[in-house]
């Protein structure tokens, strides 16, 4: 398995919502790493968890079966996943994929934040 | 290279996994000159490194002594890039098509989702095979900077 070329950081916004702000690459090297990220948001009680795509250099296949590992494990905790800072080709790659129809996406962490509300 | 001339170049990497990074920056560094939307390049930078990936990992099993090869050919109106490995033998497979409902219900694997990306970011794909080698040729119409691209 190629090496994890990602860093990801788990901060509270609120007492239900964990922001994951992802840096480098998605793909199947990043896979502890987020599940790590999962986890520790569901330790600490999170219904809302924002991935935060801003610092997203590559995400590949693998990568969205991340996500959707990801997503199914949420559904199962009735967790909400919402995305943002996503660039245009990976916002389409969302569309393609049908992604966007389980995790909402916005453009900036203002607005990710607001509908939450 | 100008619009009217026509171009063919080749280029090997060994079978390793994360060559499918250097796959998509060659091909970037290649097609530089000739202006294409960033719509476009991503497009492209995508299906080359989902099919090296593949290369990779199905067609040459991490054999890092055989080479993943790929040409690319610029014509005025299209790019074709063709990307070789050495699992000849075997039949290309049927993927599923991947559903993310089913893949949310479980009655799919999670992942799955190459073959797709590929095939929804070329404009047309191919699949050769001969006794040695397996061949993906990559189609994509050439949009410049500035054009409109309704492609997908």
């Amino acid at each position: 398995m190629p090496q994890s070329s990602v860093k990801m950081q788990v901060r509270k916004a609120s007492d239900q919502t964990i922001i994951v702000d992802i840096q480098g690459e998605i793909t199947s090297a990043a896979e502890n790493l987020l599940m790590d990220a999962y986890t520790q948001a569901t330790t600490v009680g999170a219904r809302n968890i924002l991935l935060n795509f801003n610092d997203l250099e590559y995400m590949n296949s693998s990568g969205i079966g991340l996500l959707v590992t990801l997503l199914i494990r949420a559904n199962r905790q009735q967790q909400r996943l919402v995305a943002y800072g996503l660039s245009e080709h990976y916002r389409q790659i969302f569309t393609l994929t049908r992604l966007n129809d389980a995790i909402a996406i916005y453009s900036n962490e203002q607005e990710a934040l607001a509908s939450l509300n | 290279m100008t619009e009217n001339e026509q171009a063919v170049r080749t280029f090997s990497l060994p079978s390793v996994a994360g060559n499918e990074r250097l796959a998509a920056k060659k091909i970037e560094e290649l097609l530089r000159p000739l202006g294409l939307s960033l719509r476009l390049l991503e497009r492209i930078k995508t299906a080359v490194a989902e099919t090296a990936m593949n290369a990779i990992e199905h067609g040459n099993r991490y054999h890092e002594d055989l080479p993943v090869t790929i040409e690319t050919e610029i014509t005025p109106g299209s790019l074709y890039i063709r990307i070789a490995d050495y699992g000849g033998q075997k039949d290309t497979p049927m993927a599923e098509e991947p559903d993310i409902d089913a893949k949310l219900a479980g009655i799919q694997s999670p992942r799955g989702w190459g073959l797709f990306l590929i095939h929804r970011m070329a404009d047309d794909v191919r699949f050769t095979t001969d006794k040695e080698r397996h061949t993906v040729e990559l189609t994509f119409f050439l949009v410049r900077e500035g054009d409109s691209d309704f492609s997908i």
